[in-house]
C-alpha cells in the first residue's frame, strides 16, 4: 500500500500529465478553427480517449485529470508532507484536489441550455444547445395532451421506437445532424405524408458553430390507415406541424432541442438593449421579467453580468433575436451542482500559497 | 535637447496640472466613437488616420489647428494641403496619381476625382462582406472613407462659418447685419422671414427690372442655398441634446438650422462656436477668447451636464504631454547609465540608473493613472493598454529586485524590458484612438479590476522570470565559478516564478469565477482561456520539475525563458486564431513579430544553455 502511494504520488507523474495536459491544450485550441469549440471540447477536453487521425487512441482530458488527481490526493497520504514548513504547499495542493473534484462534479451533474422567450410571451422549459429530441402529442384525449418523447441517443438511422402510449412503432429511417429542405420538381404520393410530399431533406456537410447546425430527420411509421405505410419529415424549426391521424386518434409531431421543463414559468415583460450613444456598440443588455412560480408573478430584471439564480438554476443574458415579429430574449441557463468548489478552492489555494510564500519568499529574493 | 526641454516642460506641466488649465477650443467636448473627448483628441485621430500622424508635420500645423483651418477654408485645404498619406503604390495607381519615392502625400481633390473614376469598383469592393477583402481592396476603402470623412469634417461647421458678405446697406439692416462684414449661414436664416415680402415681390417681375438691391438678394440667397447643400455633413457631434433627450446622442450644428431657437445651452454654444469662428477667421484674439469664455458658460449651463471639463483639460494635456515618450527616454537613460556604469565609476552611475528609472516609472505611473481618470476603468482593457500596463508591472518588480540585491540585475532588466514594452505599445497607439469604449460583456469594473489586472500582473512577472532565466544563462556563461552569483540568481528566478505562478493561477481562476458569474460556466476551453491555463500548466511543470530534478538550475532558467513563449502566445497569439488568410495591416504584423520572438527566445534560449552546460566547472 505504502509502495503504491509512493508510485502513484510521485510527482514525476504530475510533470508528464501536465506536459500531455499542455499538448491537448495546444490541440485543442488550434482546432477550434477547423471544427469549432464544441466539436474541440468533445474531442479533446470532455472524452477519457481521444483520437488522433481517427485511428491511434490517445488519453483524453478528461482522464489525464483524473490521473492528476490520483496523483494530487495520494501525495497528501505521504507522511513526510506533513510538516509545518510545507503547510502553505499541504494547503494548495488540497485546493487543487478540491477543484478537480468540482470540475467533475460539474462535467457529470451539471447541464446547460437556454430559454428564448418572445416579448409578451412566457416560457416554463429550456432547450438543449446539442441535443435533440422527438415529441409525439396524443391531442384526441379529453383533458390533455398526451407527450411521447424520444431523446437523442435514440433517434439513429434504423432504430425503432416504440411505447405502450403510442400504439404503433416508429422507425427512423434518416437522421441528419445538419440537413436543408429543398422542394420537390413532381409532388410525391401516399406512403409520403405531410412536407414530405412537396420537399425533400437533404443532407449537409456540418457547420463549425454546432448552433448553426440544422438537425432533420426522416421517419416511417407502420399502418397507419387502411394498412399503409406514412414517411414523414421533420426539420429543426419547421414552422407547420406534422399531424396524423392513427388508430383514430390525432398525433402531432415535433422535432426540437431537447427540453427540460422548469419547475417555475418566466414571462418576458421587456428587452431593453441600450447602445453608447452614437455608435452600433451595445452597451448593455436586459430583460424585465416576471418569476412565476404557483401562479404568482415576481419582477426581476436579468443583466449582463447580473443573472438570476432561483431554485439551483442560473439565468444569464446570453443574447436577443430581433425579427418582423418583435424583440425575443435569450438567457442561457444552467443547473451546475458544482459552482462552488471554485470559489472555495480558489480562496483555500490563494491562502496557501500565499502562506508558502511569506514563509519562503524573504530568502528567495534576497541576494 | 529637445527630450530634454520637454521633459522639463511636462514636468512643471504635472506640477500646474494639479491646478487648473485654461478652457481653450481644444477642450470642445465633441461625442465620438461613444464617448465625450476633447475636439483635440478627435481632430489627432483624424489626421493619424488620414496622414499618419498626429500632427501635420510638414506644414508645421497642430492638429486642432488643421481641423479649424479645414473648416474655415475648406476649398483651400481641399486644393493644397497634401494630406492624403497613401502608402499602396497600387492604391495610387488605381487612383491615376504619380507614385512618388519618398513622399506619397496627395491633396483631396486629387484624391476626390481619383475616387470618383473609380466609383464602380468601390461600390463592387463595398458590396463584398469585408471577410474576403484582400489588402488591395482594404487599403482602397480606407482611402475612401478617409476622403469622406475628411469632407464631411470640412463642411460640418460651414452654417456656422462667417462665409457670406452682404453689401447692400437695405438688405444688411433687414438681415441683422453690418454691411461688407461677413456673416454666417446661421445668422442670415433667421431673418430670412422679414424679406419674404420683398423676394414675393420680386419674384413677380422680370429679371431685366430687379434692382440692385433685388439682385443681391438672389445672390445671397444662391449662396445660402450652396451653404446648406451640405447640410448632412453632420460627423461633429458638439452640441449636448435636449433635455429631454433619453438616447444621450449629442448633436451636430447643421442638426439646429431649422431657424428657430432652442434650448438655452444649446443656442449659447451655437452663437459661441459662431463668434469663435468668426474671430478666428479675423484672426482677432480677443475675440476668440471672448468666444470661448461664452461656449464654457454654454455647457456649464447645460442642466445635468455630462461633460466633465475637468476630464476634457486633462485628457487634452495627456495628448500634448506624451508621458510614455517621457517615462521611456528615462527607461533608456537608466539604461545608458547602468552600461556606462559597468566601465568607470559604478557606484554613482549606478544611483544616477536607479534614478532615472524611478523618474521613468513616476511617468510611466502618472500616464496609467490619468487614463484610469478618464475612463473611468481598470488601465487595462485593451491590448495597448495591457502592454503598457505589463510594462509598469515589469519595472516595479525590477526596482524591488534591485532594492534588494544592488548589484545593477534590477536596474538591466527595468530598463531593457521598459523601453521594449513601451515601442511595443507605440505600435498599437498608431492604430488610432487608444482610449476605446467596452462592449457590453466587458462593462464591469469589478472584473476588469481583478480578473483582468491579476492576469496582467502575472504576465509582467512572467516575463521578469524569463528575464532572470536569460541574465542566469549570461551569467553561468561569463563566470561559471562564481557559484555565490549564479546561487542567489537562481533563487531569485524562482522566487519570481511563485509569485508569477500565484498571479497567473489567480488571475485565470479568477476569470473562470467571472465567467460562471455572467455566464454559467465555469471553465469553456476558449483560446483566451487556454491560453492562460497554458501559463499556469507551464509554470507548475516548471516547479515541479525542479523539485524532482529532472531540471538543475540552468535546465529551469531555460524553462522560464521558453515560459516567455507561452506568455506571448497566451497574449498576443490566441487573438490569431480567428484571423484567416487575409488577416492584414497590424494582426499580420503581430504573426511576424510574434515568430521572430520566438525564434529569437529559441536560439537565445538553447544556445545560452548549452553554451553554458559546456563552461560547466
Amino acid at each position: 500500500m505504502k509502495k503504491m502511494i509512493t508510485i502513484i504520488s510521485h510527482p514525476k507523474i504530475f510533470v508528464y500529465t501536465v506536459i500531455w495536459l499542455m499538448v491537448l491544450t495546444v490541440l485543442g485550441t488550434i482546432a477550434q478553427r477547423d471544427i469549432g469549440l464544441y466539436a474541440s471540447q468533445q474531442k479533446f477536453f470532455s472524452s477519457y480517449i481521444t483520437w488522433f487521425k481517427d485511428s491511434i487512441p490517445m488519453p483524453g482530458g478528461r482522464l489525464t485529470m483524473i490521473v492528476i488527481l490520483a496523483n494530487l490526493m495520494s501525495m497528501l497520504f505521504k507522511p513526510n508532507i506533513w510538516k509545518l514548513k510545507k503547510i502553505g504547499i499541504i494547503i494548495v495542493h488540497i485546493g487543487a484536489v478540491l477543484l478537480f473534484i468540482g470540475a467533475g462534479v460539474t462535467a457529470i451533474f451539471s447541464y446547460e441550455g437556454n430559454v428564448v422567450i418572445k416579448e409578451g410571451s412566457q416560457s416554463n422549459h429550456m432547450s438543449d444547445y446539442h441535443n435533440m429530441e422527438l415529441a409525439i402529442v396524443n391531442t384526441s384525449k379529453i383533458d390533455f395532451n398526451e407527450y411521447t418523447v424520444f431523446d437523442q441517443p435514440l433517434l439513429i438511422k434504423g432504430s425503432k421506437l416504440e411505447h405502450e402510449s403510442l400504439g404503433f412503432t416508429v422507425e427512423i429511417m434518416e437522421y441528419y445532424n445538419n440537413c436543408q429542405v429543398v422542394r420537390r420538381v413532381e409532388p410525391l404520393e401516399n406512403p409520403y405524408e405531410g412536407m414530405l410530399r412537396n420537399f425533400d431533406i437533404i443532407e449537409l456537410n456540418l457547420e463549425k458553430e454546432n448552433t448553426q447546425n440544422r438537425s432533420g430527420i426522416i421517419f416511417k411509421i407502420s399502418k397507419i390507415d387502411h394498412n399503409k405505410d406514412g414517411i414523414f419529415g421533420l426539420v429543426l424549426g419547421q414552422p407547420v406541424t406534422q399531424t396524423a391521424t392513427i388508430n383514430n386518434q390525432k398525433f402531432d409531431f415535433l422535432f426540437q432541442k431537447k427540453r427540460t421543463y422548469l419547475p417555475f414559468s418566466i414571462e418576458l415583460l421587456d428587452f431593453k438593449k441600450v447602445l453608447h450613444p452614437g455608435t452600433n456598440i451595445a452597451k448593455s443588455f436586459s430583460s424585465e421579467i416576471n418569476l412565476i412560480e404557483n401562479g404568482v408573478p415576481r419582477r426581476v430584471i436579468i443583466k449582463m453580468n447580473e443573472p438570476l439564480r432561483h431554485r439551483g438554476y442560473t439565468f444569464f443574458q446570453a443574447s436577443f433575436i430581433e425579427d418582423q415579429e418583435g424583440e425575443s430574449t435569450v438567457l442561457a441557463t444552467v443547473k451546475n451542482y458544482g459552482r462552488l468548489f471554485p470559489y472555495v478552492s480558489s480562496i483555500i489555494m490563494a491562502l496557501g500559497l500565499l502562506m508558502h510564500l511569506f514563509i519562503n519568499l524573504p530568502n528567495l529574493l534576497r541576494k | 535637447m529637445n527630450i530634454c526641454n520637454s521633459i522639463l516642460i511636462s514636468f512643471f506641466l504635472i506640477i500646474s496640472n494639479l491646478y487648473s488649465i485654461e478652457f481653450d477650443e481644444r477642450h470642445f467636448p465633441i461625442q465620438d466613437a461613444g464617448r465625450i473627448k476633447p475636439l483635440d483628441t478627435f481632430a489627432r485621430n483624424q489626421l493619424l488616420a488620414i496622414y499618419g500622424k498626429r500632427s501635420l508635420k510638414h506644414e508645421n500645423l497642430s492638429a486642432i489647428d488643421w481641423i479649424f483651418n479645414l473648416i474655415l477654408e475648406p476649398e483651400k485645404m481641399q486644393e493644397l494641403t497634401k494630406v492624403f498619406n497613401i502608402r499602396s503604390p497600387e492604391v495610387v495607381a488605381s487612383l491615376g496619381l504619380e507614385w512618388t519615392n519618398n513622399d506619397h502625400k496627395y491633396v483631396f481633390n486629387d484624391v476626390f476625382s481619383g475616387l470618383n473614376s473609380q466609383v464602380g469598383l468601390i461600390n463592387d469592393i463595398r458590396n463584398k462582406p469585408d471577410e474576403i477583402h484582400i489588402n488591395f481592396e482594404k487599403q482602397l476603402l480606407e482611402v475612401y472613407f478617409n476622403a469622406s470623412r475628411f469632407n464631411e469634417i470640412a463642411y460640418s461647421l460651414s452654417c456656422l462659418t462667417p462665409s457670406v458678405i452682404i453689401n447692400d446697406p437695405f438688405l444688411a439692416e433687414k438681415l441683422n447685419s453690418i454691411p461688407g462684414k461677413r456673416t454666417s449661414y446661421f445668422q442670415l436664416i433667421k431673418y430670412l422671414p422679414s424679406i419674404s415680402t420683398m423676394y414675393r415681390n420680386m419674384m413677380e417681375k422680370n429679371e431685366e427690372e430687379w434692382s440692385e438691391t433685388e439682385n443681391d438678394l438672389i445672390n445671397i440667397l444662391l449662396q445660402l442655398q450652396n451653404i446648406s447643400s451640405k447640410e448632412s455633413a453632420q460627423i461633429l457631434k458638439i452640441i449636448p441634446p435636449s433635455k429631454l433627450d433619453k438616447t444621450g446622442e449629442w448633436l451636430s450644428p447643421w442638426e439646429l438650422m431649422d431657424g428657430e431657437s432652442h434650448e438655452p445651452h444649446q443656442d449659447k454654444i451655437l452663437f459661441a462656436l459662431e463668434k469663435y469662428l468668426a474671430g478666428r477667421y479675423e484672426g482677432d484674439k480677443n475675440a476668440m477668447i471672448l468666444a470661448i469664455k461664452e461656449y464654457k458658460k454654454g455647457l456649464l449651463s447645460f442642466p445635468n451636464s455630462k461633460a466633465d471639463l475637468n476630464l476634457l483639460e486633462k485628457e487634452t494635456w495627456m495628448n500634448e504631454a506624451n508621458l510614455f515618450y517621457i517615462s521611456v527616454a528615462f527607461y533608456l537613460l537608466s539604461f545608458i547609465l547602468l552600461g556606462i556604469s559597468w566601465m568607470i565609476i559604478p557606484k554613482w552611475l549606478k544611483i544616477a540608473s536607479y534614478g532615472s528609472l524611478l523618474f521613468g516609472l513616476f511617468y510611466h505611473s502618472y500616464g496609467i493613472y490619468l487614463r484610469i481618470i478618464i475612463m473611468s476603468r481598470p488601465p487595462v482593457s485593451t491590448l495597448y493598454e495591457t502592454i503598457i500596463f505589463v510594462g509598469f508591472i515589469v519595472v516595479i518588480f525590477s526596482v524591488a529586485i534591485e532594492f534588494l540585491r544592488r548589484d545593477g540585475l534590477g536596474l538591466f532588466i527595468g530598463s531593457v524590458s521598459g523601453t521594449i514594452l513601451h515601442y511595443i505599445s507605440f505600435g498599437y497607439a498608431a492604430d488610432g484612438d487608444t482610449l476605446e469604449i467596452l462592449v457590453a460583456v466587458l462593462n464591469s469594473n469589478f472584473w476588469l479590476a481583478t480578473h483582468v489586472t491579476t492576469i496582467v500582473i502575472g504576465y509582467g512577472s512572467s516575463l521578469v522570470a524569463g528575464f532572470i532565466g536569460h541574465l542566469y544563462l549570461i551569467a553561468a556563461i561569463r563566470r561559471p565559478e562564481n557559484t555565490s552569483l549564479l546561487k542567489s540568481i537562481n533563487k531569485n528566478l524562482f522566487g519570481v516564478t511563485l509569485i508569477a505562478l500565484f498571479f497567473a493561477l489567480f488571475g485565470t481562476i479568477l476569470g473562470g469565477i467571472w465567467a460562471d458569474q455572467s455566464w454559467g460556466r465555469f471553465w469553456g476551453w476558449d483560446p483566451k482561456e487556454n491560453g492562460a491555463l497554458m501559463i499556469v500548466l507551464w509554470q507548475l511543470m516548471m516547479i515541479h520539475m525542479r523539485l524532482t530534478g529532472l531540471a538543475k538550475p540552468t535546465g529551469f532558467a531555460l524553462g522560464m525563458i521558453m515560459n516567455n513563449i507561452v506568455v506571448a502566445f497566451a497574449w498576443f497569439g490566441v487573438n490569431l486564431l480567428n484571423v484567416g488568410l487575409h488577416s492584414y495591416g497590424f494582426t499580420s504584423g503581430v504573426a511576424t513579430n510574434l515568430v521572430i520572438f520566438v525564434i529569437f527566445e529559441l536560439i537565445a534560449g538553447f544556445g545560452t544553455y548549452y553554451w553554458a552546460k559546456s563552461r560547466k566547472v
